[in-house]
C-alpha cells in the first residue's frame, strides 16, 4: 500500500509542472473566451458573457471570415505542395548513390533556420527592386518582369506558401524517405516481374504501402500550417490589405494591437479546437495496429 | 519458352563474391533445379536471371538474346519469391490477377483465370482475403498462383514449397511438375530439399560457395557424385564416407573393411557408399563385422547405424528389422555402387575401363 502512495507522490512534481505550464494557461484562456475583457478599459477580466464572442466570430466578423479563408487557402496549397515535393524528392533520393547520400545529408539544413529568419530572407529575395527571385523570375519568364510579388494579394500568399514549403519540404522528405526505407523490397520487385512499368509500380504498390506515412506527414503539416504565424510577421505583415492574415496572426492582432483579450481567446480557441481534432486523428493513426 | 544461358556470371558485393563465374546452359523447356546449402548463391543467381540484380560481370541470354540490359518487365519471366512478395493491400484474387490486369485482360476473363490458377494450388476459398489474413503456406501458394496464371518465357521459383505442410508439399510438387510438363515452360527452381530436386528436375545443378559443383540428371547426381561435397550433401541419410587406402585393386580401411574396387588409383582414398547399398546380415556373414550403434525406425525402413572399427556406417535395413544396441551384425557392400574419391582434390575417381 505504501509503495502505491509513494508511486503517486513521485508523480506529483511532473504533474504540477504540466498542470502549471500547459493546462492552467489553457484553462484560463478558455474561461477568458467567455468574458468581456478589453485591456483598453480594464486590466482585470470583465464579466462572463456566454458564447457572445463565438457568435460574433461566426456571424458578424469579416476579419475572422477573411482569416479563415486565408488560412484554409494557405493550408490547402501548402500541404499539397509540401506533400508532392517531399514525395517526389524522396523517390529521387531513395536510390543508392553518392549524389543521393550527399543530398540527404544537407537536407536538414533549411529546417535548422528559424522560421522568422526564413520570412526575413524571403522578404529580401522577393523585394521589388533588389530581390534575387524577382530578378530571376523576370529573367526566366519575361511577363513576370516588374511584378511586385509582395504587393499583390494572391502573389503574396503564394510567396508565404513558398517560404513555408521551402522550410518544411526537406524535413518531410526525410520522413518519407524513412517510410520508404522501411518498405519491403519484394512487392515492388514482384510487380516489376509481373510486368508493371515504373509508374505502375509506384501507383499500385509503393504508394498504397506508403499511405500511412503520407497521411501522418499530411496531418502534421496541416497542424503546422494552421498555426502559420512567424513568416506572416516577418515576411508580409499580413498584407497587402489583410490578404495574408492567418488565424494565428489574427489572434495576435486582436490581442496585442486591439487589446481585446476576450475575443482573442475565443478565436484562439476556435483554432485550438481544429488542432485538437487533428491531433486526435493523428494519434489514432500512429497508434493504430500496423497491418502486416 | 526459351533457353536460358549463363556465361561466366559473377556477382560480387565489395570483396565478397556470392556467385563465381558461373556458366549454365538451361535448355528450352527444361526443368532445372538449383540445389545447395543456405547462402550458396541460389537466390542471387535467380535474381540476376530475373533482372533484379545486376551482374558484376558475365552475360545472361534468354532465347539467344542477351538480356543484361533489359528491365525485368522486358524479360517476360514469372517469379515466385522466397519471401512471397505479395501486395499487402490487395486481396488474394487481385494479387493473382495483377499480371493479367497489367496485360489488359478484361474483368470477366481475368476472374476465370484467377479462379483456375487459385484452384490449382487449393486457394479457391481464400480469394477475398488479404495476405495478412493468410498462413505462411497459404501466402506461398498465392505467390505460386500469381506466377502460373501467366504463360511466360520462363518460370523462376525460389523455394516455392518451403512453407507448406508435408501433405500439401507433395501434392503441390506434383502439380508443379505436371504443369511444367504441360506448358513446357523453361523453369529454374531453387531448393535445398533434395527430394524436391530429385523428383522435379530434368537436371540438377548442385551449388556450393557460389559455384556449381555438379550438373547432371538426378540419377547422375545421386549415383555418381562428382566430389565429396555433392556426395555428402545429396541423400538422407548421407552417403557413408570412409577414409582408407587402395592397394592392388583393394580398398582397405580400419575395422577390417576390405573390398575390391575397379579404379586404377592407388594410395589414400575415400570410399563412398549409400545406406541402401549396405545390407544388414546376421553376424559372421557379409564383408564386414560390425556392432549396432543405434537403430531408428522411419516407417518405410529401419536405419541402422553400425560401428566398424570406430567409424560409423549407416545402413538401410528392412522395415521389419529389429536388434538391440551393441549386438553384432554383418554388413554386405554392393560393390557395383561404390564411389571412390581422391581425398586431396575431393574429386570422384572414375572407374577404370
Ligand atoms: N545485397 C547483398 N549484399 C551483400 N551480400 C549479399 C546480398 N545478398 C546476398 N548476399 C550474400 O550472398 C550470398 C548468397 O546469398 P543468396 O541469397 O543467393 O543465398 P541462397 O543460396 O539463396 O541461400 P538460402 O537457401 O538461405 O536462401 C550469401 O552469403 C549472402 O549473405
Ligand atoms: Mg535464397
Amino acid at each position: 500500500m505504501r509503495d502505491r502512495t509513494l508511486k503517486y507522490l513521485l508523480l506529483v512534481p511532473a504533474a504540477v509542472l504540466v498542470l502549471g505550464t500547459t493546462l492552467w494557461p489553457l484553462a484560463v484562456s478558455f474561461t477568458t473566451s467567455f468574458r468581456d475583457w478589453r485591456l483598453t478599459r480594464s486590466v482585470t477580466p470583465g464579466p462572463f458573457i456566454g458564447f457572445e464572442h463565438y457568435i460574433t466570430a461566426a456571424t458578424d466578423d469579416p476579419e475572422f471570415l477573411n482569416a479563415l479563408t486565408v488560412t484554409a487557402t494557405f493550408v490547402l496549397i501548402d500541404v499539397t505542395l509540401t506533400l508532392v515535393c517531399a514525395l517526389g524528392l524522396a523517390l529521387l533520393l531513395r536510390r543508392a548513390g553518392v549524389l543521393q547520400s550527399l543530398t540527404r545529408a544537407v537536407l536538414i539544413l533549411p529546417f535548422a533556420v528559424s522560421p522568422a529568419l526564413v520570412g526575413i530572407s524571403f522578404r529580401f529575395m522577393f523585394n521589388a527592386e533588389m530581390g534575387v527571385f524577382t530578378w530571376l523570375a523576370g529573367a526566366v519568364f519575361p511577363p513576370l518582369q516588374g511584378v511586385v510579388w509582395l504587393g499583390d494579394r494572391s502573389a503574396a500568399l503564394l510567396v508565404l506558401v513558398f517560404s513555408d514549403a521551402w522550410r518544411w519540404v526537406p524535413y518531410m522528405t526525410l520522413v518519407v524517405l524513412g517510410g520508404l526505407a522501411a518498405l519491403p523490397r519484394e512487392p515492388e520487385e514482384a510487380a516489376r516481374m509481373d510486368g508493371a512499368r515504373e509508374w505502375q509500380v509506384l501507383r499500385d504498390v509503393t504508394l498504397p504501402a506508403l499511405l500511412p506515412v503520407l497521411a501522418i506527414v499530411g496531418i502534421l503539416k496541416t497542424v503546422f500550417a494552421l498555426k502559420m504565424f512567424d513568416q506572416v510577421v516577418t515576411l508580409t505583415g499580413g498584407g497587402p490589405g489583410s490578404s495574408t492574415v492567418t488565424l494565428a496572426y489574427l489572434v495576435y492582432s486582436i490581442a496585442f494591437r486591439w487589446y481585446d483579450m476576450g475575443y482573442a481567446s475565443a478565436v484562439a480557441w476556435i483554432l485550438t479546437a481544429m488542432l485538437m481534432g487533428l491531433a486526435v486523428w493523428y494519434t489514432r493513426l500512429v497508434l493504430r495496429k500496423p497491418d502486416a | 519458352m526459351a533457353a536460358i544461358d549463363l556465361h561466366d556470371l559473377t556477382k560480387a558485393w565489395g570483396n565478397f563474391t556470392a556467385v563465381k563465374r558461373q556458366s549454365l546452359a538451361i535448355r528450352d523447356g527444361e526443368f532445372m533445379v538449383l540445389l545447395g546449402p543456405s547462402g550458396c548463391g541460389k537466390t542471387t543467381t535467380m535474381r540476376m536471371i530475373a533482372g533484379l540484380e545486376e551482374p558484376t560481370s558475365g552475360d545472361i541470354l534468354i532465347g539467344g538474346q542477351r538480356v543484361n540490359d533489359l528491365a525485368p518487365r522486358e524479360r517476360d519471366i514469372a517469379m515466385v519469391f522466397q519471401s512471397y512478395g505479395l501486395y499487402p493491400h490487395m486481396t488474394v484474387a487481385d494479387n493473382i490477377g495483377y499480371p493479367m490486369k497489367l496485360r489488359g485482360m478484361g474483368r470477366a476473363e481475368r476472374e476465370a483465370a484467377v479462379r483456375a490458377a487459385a484452384d490449382k494450388v487449393e486457394l479457391g476459398a481464400f480469394l477475398h482475403r488479404k495476405p495478412r489474413e493468410l498462413s505462411g503456406g497459404q501466402r506461398q501458394r498465392v505467390a505460386l498462383a500469381r506466377a502460373i496464371i501467366r504463360r511466360p518465357r520462363a518460370f523462376l521459383m525460389d523455394e516455392p514449397l518451403s512453407n507448406l505442410d508435408a501433405k500439401l508439399r507433395v501434392s503441390t510438387r506434383a502439380e508443379i511438375k505436371h504443369l511444367q510438363h504441360e506448358l513446357g515452360v523453361t523453369t529454374v527452381y531453387v531448393t535445398h530439399d533434395q527430394i524436391e530436386a530429385m523428383t522435379l528436375a530434368h537436371r540438377v545443378a548442385v551449388m556450393q560457395g557460389g559455384e556449381i559443383r555438379q550438373l547432371g540428371t538426378p540419377e547422375d547426381i545421386y549415383d555418381q557424385p562428382a566430389d565429396l561435397f555433392v556426395a555428402g550433401f545429396i541423400g538422407s541419410p548421407a552417403m557413408n564416407l570412409l577414409a582408407g587406402e587402395i592397394q592392388d585393386g583393394r580398398f582397405t580401411a580400419p575395422g577390417g573393411i576390405a573390398v575390391a574396387v575397379r579404379v586404377a588409383h592407388r594410395g589414400a582414398a575415400v570410399l563412398g557408399i549409400r545406406p541402401e547399398d549396405l545390407r544388414v546380415l546376421p553376424p559372421g556373414q557379409g564383408d564386414v563385422a560390425a556392432a549396432i550403434y543405434t537403430v531408428e525406425l522411419t516407417g518405410e525402413a529401419t536405419l541402422v547405424t553400425a560401428d566398424v572399427g570406430g567409424a560409423r556406417l549407416s545402413a538401410r535395413a528392412d522395415r521389419g528389422f529389429r536388434a538391440g544396441i551393441g549386438s553384432a551384425i554383418g554388413l554386405a557392400l554392393d560393390t557395383s555402387r561404390l564411389s571412390i574419391f581422391d581425398p586431396g582434390t575431393t574429386l570422384r575417381i572414375k572407374d577404370a575401363p
